[in-house]
């Protein structure tokens, strides 16, 4: 789905977290939101996945104006910092969530329920862990199993939240490629948050680089990790990727 | 053998074996006199005539009849107390806006406010010789030494129990799972009946618990509004009162026997609540 | 620009929890609080000050305060006790004396006001052995201070407790280490970390004291002038259905009660500013 940002802005009381900001991400692409804390791209994210309201500006999914879709109607496939995995339910009944939350007309019976959850865990290659609850995971896996229950309601796009961010080096390493795997077999757009230049660069199709200030995050520069590399617009960007 | 293995190690966050003893006992004993021995006391006078004559007096109409409306004040209280706990701290993790923290000093108010000043401010406000009162009162609807009455001013001491035990912990739950919910496409009902609720039913039982125990025993806020009429207002700590002032010390101490096993059960059950599910209560994690 | 009144949010129920939450708490607290300082407002500074102007209201104000304040500062200093050796210290029963501090919070008041009695009377357990060395508890101040006791005590051990568990017990160690002795270091380190959590405390048994009725009336002997306080007094206007000296009498009390909210909410905004937590 291509996903358009039309003069974004977005105050919280009196502090600007976003300056009104525009981008075009076109269907299919694995974009990285880049920036120190303080830019404004998880306020973004959240205005993508219809966690906050912009205070101005528009976002269109296919040409088509979703800024008063509510969070349930955008069908984005959101995955959290702390993953805020159920902690009370088990990983299957985590990733059944969705659909069993749909209305009657639209969800599946119980054996199809089962059946795609299955498929799900097979595809984050964790085959074995549908009765466990989450506190007995670890990080890497719960990141994972994240993925599938945001995977279950067969999102228009996947919206990640500093994905890696709390996960050790190696373990980040082997998800990245995980992530490149699920994005490329699925085909949705995908975008996610970092601070990790690395990451964005080695991972994403497109790069955009955000920066802070007085008046809220800004956005440097959109482009190709190697043209953000050999010619840097600002000197933010400059200083930023150098890092 | 060296005369080492004799010297015990104190380590430096330690006091000297004596004082430690000498603190526990004055621990145990304080404790001991304050609280051990008003306990027993009330057992003691309740089966002073023998176990027959305690359940006799048990069952004296007086007695029956404010068993009954305690329970009935305390069934109707409890759940509304427990409603409004649910619904402000809902409201107030769940949202930013204005004035929070005066919020929540509003609804701690309670707390500091004697329950016969707050007996007073209700009778003040639906007694016969108030606006509204009066009006209720020729409706055929009296608030004052009735059951509504008994009922507000229970709710009044008992308010803050809920809330001040929810917030915290939602509080230090965050917004991610209702939130991840919400994009997974759950309604509003779906995310509190299948996230939030889940989450917080032991903090909830908590607080109802403690709501509950202080709902049954409340006097000075019942005193005041109740009216003291004996079949009909007299709930089970002002039929104490009456018994105790008619020198009938065993139906007295019976039915405060009764309270007494209620409030045994309520701390056996909040201590078995703290071992169990310390993680998620509030009081626990100031 | 104007900061929005609520900030706009995707999270469902915001009317309804808002409804709920601000119609109850009108009807059942402000309200009739309101009700209260109406009818105050209605006889004016000078009617109110000529209730409360007589030597019995002033003896009973007086009695209410000063007992609770000496019951507060036991209670102050046993909890600090309490917490400290409940905390610190392994012993077979502990977690019996831990739950039974919450025992007061628990029972009803009446049930502890007659069970009191029955233990300090004359004829009482403990009432005759101190009678026969002359001291009479029940029915004198001594028997409301001992009342204001019980129902103050979990306070201070419960505001204290979660603190004592927060110490680093490196700080303490440093403090040896630099020649400290144990009772120095108490002094010195700890009692200053303690001091809000404990005044806290203090301040909510002071406030639960003053107010409190139920344990008290039994032991008190409710003679006027002696042994009467404060909520007794508003108990017997309405008997003789004195509203006004009633209402009057109340809004001194409720003063009394808001001035301490704002004493316990300063030390809490104190503390918080000088060691980051309550």
């Amino acid at each position: 789905m291509h996903i358009e940002i039309d003069e974004i802005a977005k105050t919280f009381g009196t502090t600007a977290a976003l300056h009104p900001v525009s981008l075009s991400l076109p269907s299919g692409a694995l974009v990285a939101l880049l920036g120190p804390s303080g830019s404004g791209k998880t306020t973004l994210l959240r205005i993508l996945g219809g966690l906050e309201f912009p205070t101005s500006g528009r976002v269109l999914f296919d040409g088509q104006d979703a800024t008063g879709l509510s969070v349930q109607e955008r069908r984005a496939g959101f995955v959290f910092q702390s993953y805020a995995l159920f902690r009370h339910m088990t990983v299957f009944d985590n990733i059944a969530y969705g659909l069993n939350a749909r209305p009657r007309a639209s969800r599946p019976n119980k054996v199809e329920v089962a059946r795609r959850v299955t498929r799900l865990l097979d595809l984050i290659q964790l085959p074995d862990i549908g009765a466990r609850y989450p506190s007995q995971l670890s990080g890497g896996q719960r990141q994972r199993v994240a993925l599938a229950r945001a995977l279950a309601i067969e999102p228009r796009m996947l919206l990640l939240d500093e994905p890696f961010g709390a996960l050790d080096a190696k373990v980040r390493k082997e998800l990245r490629q995980g992530l490149r795997d699920i994005h490329d077999e699925t085909g949705l757009t995908t975008v996610f948050v970092t601070h990790d230049q690395d990451e964005a660069m080695e991972l994403a199709d497109l790069v955009v680089v955000m920066s802070g200030s007085q008046s809220g995050g800004r956005i440097e520069q959109i482009g190709k990790p190697q043209d953000i590399r050999s010619k840097p617009a600002s000197a933010f960007v400059r200083e930023f990727i150098a890092a | 053998m060296s005369d080492i293995a004799q010297v015990r190690f104190r380590s430096a966050t330690e006091e000297t074996p004596l004082a430690r003893r000498a603190l526990i006992a004055v621990a145990v004993l304080g404790l001991g006199i304050l609280v051990a021995a008003p306990l027993i006391v009330v057992f003691a006078e309740a089966l002073a005539q023998g176990w027959a004559a305690a359940v006799a007096s048990l069952g004296n109409r007086d007695a029956l009849s404010a068993i009954r409306l305690t329970l009935t004040i305390a069934g109707i209280s409890v759940p509304l107390t427990a409603g409004f706990g649910i619904a402000a701290a809902w409201f107030i993790t769940k949202f930013d806006f204005r004035g929070k923290a005066f919020l929540i000093t509003l609804i701690d108010l309670p707390f500091s406010v004697s329950p016969v000043v707050a007996g007073l401010c209700i009778v003040l406000m639906f007694g016969t010789n108030s606006l509204v009162g009066g009006w209720l009162v020729a409706s055929g609807y009296p608030i004052v030494f009735a059951l509504p009455g008994i009922v507000l001013a229970t709710m009044f001491v008992t308010f803050p129990f809920v809330a001040r035990e929810l917030i915290p912990v939602m509080i230090e739950q965050g917004r991610a799972e209702e939130e991840a919910a919400l994009t997974l496409g759950a309604s509003g009902w779906r995310v509190f009946w299948t996230v939030t609720l889940p989450n917080i039913r032991w903090a909830l039982l908590y607080g109802v618990l403690l709501c509950n125990a202080r709902a049954m025993g409340e006097f000075g806020a019942v005193a005041v509004v109740s009216g003291k009429i004996r079949g009909q207002t007299a709930t089970m700590p002002i039929t104490i009162e009456m018994f105790y002032n008619e020198y009938l010390s065993v139906a007295a101490f019976s039915l405060a026997a009764v309270l007494t096993l209620l409030a045994l059960v309520t701390l056996l059950l909040k201590t078995a609540l703290e071992i169990r599910h310390a993680d998620q209560l509030a009081a626990l994690h100031p | 620009m104007g900061r929005p009144l609520v900030h706009r949010s995707p999270m469902p129920g915001l009317g309804l929890s808002m409804g709920i939450t601000l119609t109850m708490l009108s009807l059942v607290v402000l309200l009739p609080i309101g009700a209260l300082l109406l009818k105050g407002a209605s006889y004016g500074i000078e009617g109110i000050w000529e209730t409360v102007n007589r030597e019995r209201v002033w003896a009973a104000l007086f009695l209410s305060f000063r007992l609770s304040l000496f019951a507060a500062v036991f209670n102050l200093i046993f909890g600090v006790l309490l917490a400290w050796v409940l905390v610190r210290y392994r012993f077979p029963g502990r977690r019996i004396l831990d739950a039974s501090v919450d025992l007061p919070f628990a029972l009803p008041t009446a049930v502890a006001g007659i069970a009191l009695t029955a233990l300090y009377a004359p004829n009482g357990a403990f009432g005759s052995l101190a009678a026969s060395i002359g001291w009479k508890i029940a029915y004198s101040q001594w028997g409301i201070l001992l009342a204001l006791v019980f129902v103050g005590l979990p306070f201070v051990t419960r505001t204290v407790q979660p603190v004592v568990e927060e110490i680093e017990r490196e700080v303490e160690e440093a403090s040896a280490t630099l020649g400290a002795t144990r009772l120095h270091t108490l002094r010195h380190v700890i009692a200053p970390m303690l001091a809000p959590a404990a005044l806290t405390g203090f301040a909510l048994a002071l406030a639960r004291a003053v107010g409190e009725y139920g344990s008290v009336i039994f032991i008190a002997g409710n003679i006027p002038l002696v042994t009467e306080i404060a909520p007794l007094l508003i108990v017997i206007q309405l008997e003789e259905f004195n509203y006004d000296a009633a209402a009057a009498i109340g809004i001194a009390m409720l003063l009394i009660s808001f001035a301490m909210l704002l004493v316990i909410n300063l030390i809490q905004v104190w503390s918080r500013r000088r060691i980051g937590y309550v």
